[in-house]
């Protein structure tokens, strides 16, 4: 018996932390709301409002820590209580019953919800096993007029007072209270709680022997039990019956529910490990999450250095292209240029062989008639034949004055050619520089009967290089002769324009020359001309030297020529500004 | 009217022959023929000979030594006399050179009578300043320090300017009345006025320009001039005011 009622303590011991929990559970609903409204009240104060939000998320430790700053902080004695109580109730669900009953006896009695402070020192003198302060504060919670309004806590309140009572060996006043609670709970449809209040019940009479009474209550509770998914009351109503049979001596009932009891307790060691199991791996799962996080931010960061180092050797790849194709295309437009320059150096080469040829022939053909014709000389000065000599002479000297123009004109294209002739434009008297020309063409034009006519009047002047327009005017006058017949008219004039040029005009009665002939003449090319078919030698340079220097003077050279009426060589030259 | 004094700076006999013929059938006169430079100068700067135009060949025995002798008539200041270069080629840093010897002018050999006489025309325009005279149909005389350079012909001549009397002028001719002759010279008076030394010669009439040194008496009532020479000329009121440069004896 002794024994049974030891096991009996221990049930009701375990029925109050249950009760507790509920009973916190119930009223929170109310004090939830009323407590959201003094935060909203007082929003500014920070440390309430995070101690007000990790209460309600029954974080108690952070809610100790902010409640003790707003306690230091705010001499708000509404906010305090408040604070006080939150720090009670956090210290009192730690099981730190002392520092939680410090903080109660702090709270002030105004405080609105102060039966709950008293609650809480009943269920810590509970804890405490102090009965007899327990069942005062119970007690004056029930008396109080204000707990009316929440009845649903009386069942709790009543049958934790019935509770007490037992302990207290007041058995009258036990059963008196538990079977209230009965009545209260069997009205709210508490399954769980019920099943406490017939277990306890059942205890109280089975304490005081009256097993009658006691049976059926402990059957009861079994059976209720029977209706809930809850181990903790099924495994406590199967162990008390397993006791009761026990007792009773039938040990195969008691053997059965032992092994219920077994069952139950094995289903809850089940269920804890299965929940310890399902947290271990729930710790496991997270952390092997994070280590797949982990990974992938790894890998995600591998990833971006591959993708940025790509963007960077492509684009390093796409410069150096570029720039490779730049030089590529610089190269190949040198070799363009290089190319077209040795065209054009091969042809220049060719065209000076050309003339080096031409001129070594003429020269060497020139002299060489020379060397024949002074022969002759000295053989008719040996033979006395004066007659012939006259004749000789004549022939002597315009061969030497063929070869020394020819000469001349080689010269100065060389000349012009480096570029190392002194060249100063000025402005010039086309009469008097036509004059000095045509001086020395005096005795050629009294040779050849051919009548020269200087028609330029005085006041002309151009502006030009002296030197180089006397070279220009000898070589157009040197054709004109070389193509006359006899008894021909060479006439210079100067043909009115209404521009700033001065065309001047050397017009002949010759030959003349055929339109391709006149084209091939003008043409801008380095290459000489092909001489035609008529006996004078030449080289074609007199003209390319006439067209390089009337170029260099800024002027222009034009041909009107019909073939067997004569030929006009026109040289357009700038006229001096400042002379009309 | 005298004729024009040259001296000519050559090495080469043969050329300095061919180049005194040609001068002295067109009454030139050659004073000298120089062979060096210090001959040249010594020529030069010889008070009794009065050089009128240097012909200077650019390159005397292979060097240059001819634009130098150019180079330093040229310092003397009121000393340097009209002068042409002759050279037989154009060589582009000679003539840079050659260039810097102002008045230029150059003459390129071979060259024939007409253009050796058209050289020293140029040179003495240049030289004074009066570019186109020569060849224009306006005016044919030059004005220079001491001398007119008359175009006669195919040649130059030159009178003292110190010896005309005075000047008078028909349309575009000028008549110029000196001590010993008399002949004309194709110029306006305009510029005949604006080129003479007004300090020796003063216009007294629209006609007339006089060579102050040479007047012998003013007959102001009479408006009437006396000249040396006994040459009349008009003084017109118009022109009156030049006796006023006179210091009036009373």
């Amino acid at each position: 018996m002794i024994l049974n009622i030891k096991l009996i303590f221990i049930f009701v011991l375990l029925f109050f932390s249950f009760f507790l929990c509920s009973q916190e559970h119930s009223t929170k609903i109310i004090f939830k709301i009323e407590l959201e409204n003094i935060a909203r009240r007082y929003k500014k104060e920070i440390n309430f409002q995070k101690a007000n939000y990790f209460f309600l998320r029954e974080e108690w430790d952070s809610t100790l820590v902010y409640s003790m700053k707003q306690l230091v902080v705010s001499p708000n004695t509404e906010l305090n209580n408040y604070s006080h109580y939150f720090r009670a109730n956090s210290f009192r669900k730690k099981k730190l019953f002392v520092e939680a009953k410090k903080e109660y006896d702090l709270i002030a009695t105004t405080f609105p919800f102060y039966y709950n402070v008293k609650f809480g020192l009943g269920t810590i003198s509970l804890e405490q096993r102090d009965f007899a302060k327990a069942v005062i504060y119970f007690q004056e919670i029930e008396n109080s007029p204000s707990n009316s309004t929440y009845d649903y806590d009386n069942s709790t309140l009543i049958h934790n007072i019935g509770i007490c009572y037992i302990e207290l060996e007041e058995y009258d006043k036990a059963e008196e209270y538990l079977l209230e609670a009965i009545e209260l709970q069997k009205s709210e449809k508490e399954k769980p709680l019920l099943i406490g209040s017939y277990m306890d019940i059942a205890n109280l009479y089975y304490v005081q022997f009256k097993d009658n009474q006691a049976i059926p209550y402990f059957e009861k509770a079994y059976q209720l039990s029977k209706k809930i998914k809850e181990f903790e009351p099924k495994k406590k109503a199967s162990f008390n019956m397993a006791v009761v049979e026990e007792n009773r001596k039938n040990f195969p009932k008691a053997l059965a529910y032992r092994k219920e009891y077994e069952q139950w307790k094995d289903s809850l060691n089940d269920q804890n490990k299965v929940w310890a199991i399902a947290e271990i791996e729930k710790k496991f799962a997270v952390k092997q999450k994070q280590k797949e996080v982990n990974v992938l931010q790894t890998e995600n960061e591998l990833k971006e250095v591959q993708r940025n180092s790509l963007l960077y050797s492509s684009i390093l790849l796409l410069l150096l292209l570029g720039v490779s194709f730049y030089f590529y295309k610089q190269k190949t437009k040198q070799n363009k240029i290089i190319l077209a320059q040795k065209e054009e150096l091969d042809a220049l080469n060719a065209t000076k062989d050309k003339l080096f040829s031409i001129i070594s022939h003429d020269l060497r053909s020139s002299v060489n008639a020379l060397k024949t014709s002074n022969t002759k000389l000295q053989e008719s000065l040996a033979t006395k034949d004066f007659s012939a000599l006259d004749q000789l002479l004549d022939n002597n000297s315009s061969i030497a004055n063929g070869t020394y123009n020819l000469l001349d004109n080689l010269l100065n294209w060389a000349l012009l050619q480096t570029k190392q002739a002194y060249f100063y434009k000025e402005s010039l008297h086309l009469q008097s520089i036509i004059a000095h020309i045509a001086y020395n063409y005096k005795p050629l034009l009294l040779n050849k009967n051919i009548s020269f006519e200087n028609k330029v009047t005085a006041a002309i002047f151009v502006m030009a290089d002296q030197d180089s327009l006397k070279i220009i005017i000898r070589n157009i006058l040197d054709n004109a002769f070389k193509f006359s017949n006899e008894n021909g008219v060479i006439t210079v004039y100067i043909r009115p324009t209404e521009d700033d040029c001065c065309y001047l005009v050397i017009e002949d009665t010759g030959a003349g020359m055929s339109e391709a002939k006149q084209q091939e003449l003008l043409k801008e090319t380095v290459l000489l001309s092909k001489k035609g078919s008529d006996d004078s030698i030449g080289t074609g340079l007199g003209m390319q030297l006439c067209k390089s220097m009337i170029h260099k003077n800024g002027g222009r050279l034009a041909i009107e020529s019909q073939e067997g009426i004569g030929t006009k060589i026109i040289i357009i030259l700038p006229k001096t500004d400042n002379n009309g | 009217m005298d004729n024009i004094n040259v001296l000519i700076i050559e090495d080469t006999p043969a050329e300095s022959d061919a180049l005194i013929q040609v001068l002295k059938a067109n009454n030139y006169t050659v004073v000298g023929v120089a062979r060096t430079y210090t001959e040249a100068l010594r020529l030069f700067y010889n008070s009794e000979i009065k050089i009128d135009i240097v012909v200077i060949d650019i390159f005397l025995d292979g060097k240059a030594d001819g634009i130098t002798f150019a180079e330093t008539i040229n310092i003397v200041p009121n000393k340097s006399k009209p002068f042409v270069f002759l050279s037989s080629s154009k060589d582009r840093q000679i003539f840079e050179r050659a260039k810097l010897t102002q008045p230029f002018s150059f003459l390129l050999k071979p060259f024939n009578e007409l253009e050796i006489l058209y050289a020293l025309e140029m040179a003495v325009e240049k030289f004074y300043g009066q570019t186109n005279v020569f060849l224009s149909e306006v005016q044919d005389t030059v004005i220079g320090e001491d001398y007119l350079f008359v175009k006669k012909n195919k040649s130059l001549k030159k009178v003292l300017i110190d010896d005309i009397v005075y000047i008078e002028v028909e349309d575009r001719y000028c008549n110029i009345v000196a001590e010993n002759e008399k002949f004309v010279i194709l110029m306006s008076l305009t510029k005949l006025v604006q080129l003479l030394d007004p300090e020796k010669f003063c216009q007294t009439h629209r006609n007339f320009i006089v060579n102050t040194n040479k007047i012998e008496e003013i007959i102001v009532n009479d408006n009437l001039l006396i000249l040396k020479g006994n040459h009349k000329v008009t003084l017109s009121d118009k022109y009156k005011d030049f006796v006023k440069k006179f210091r009036i004896l009373k």
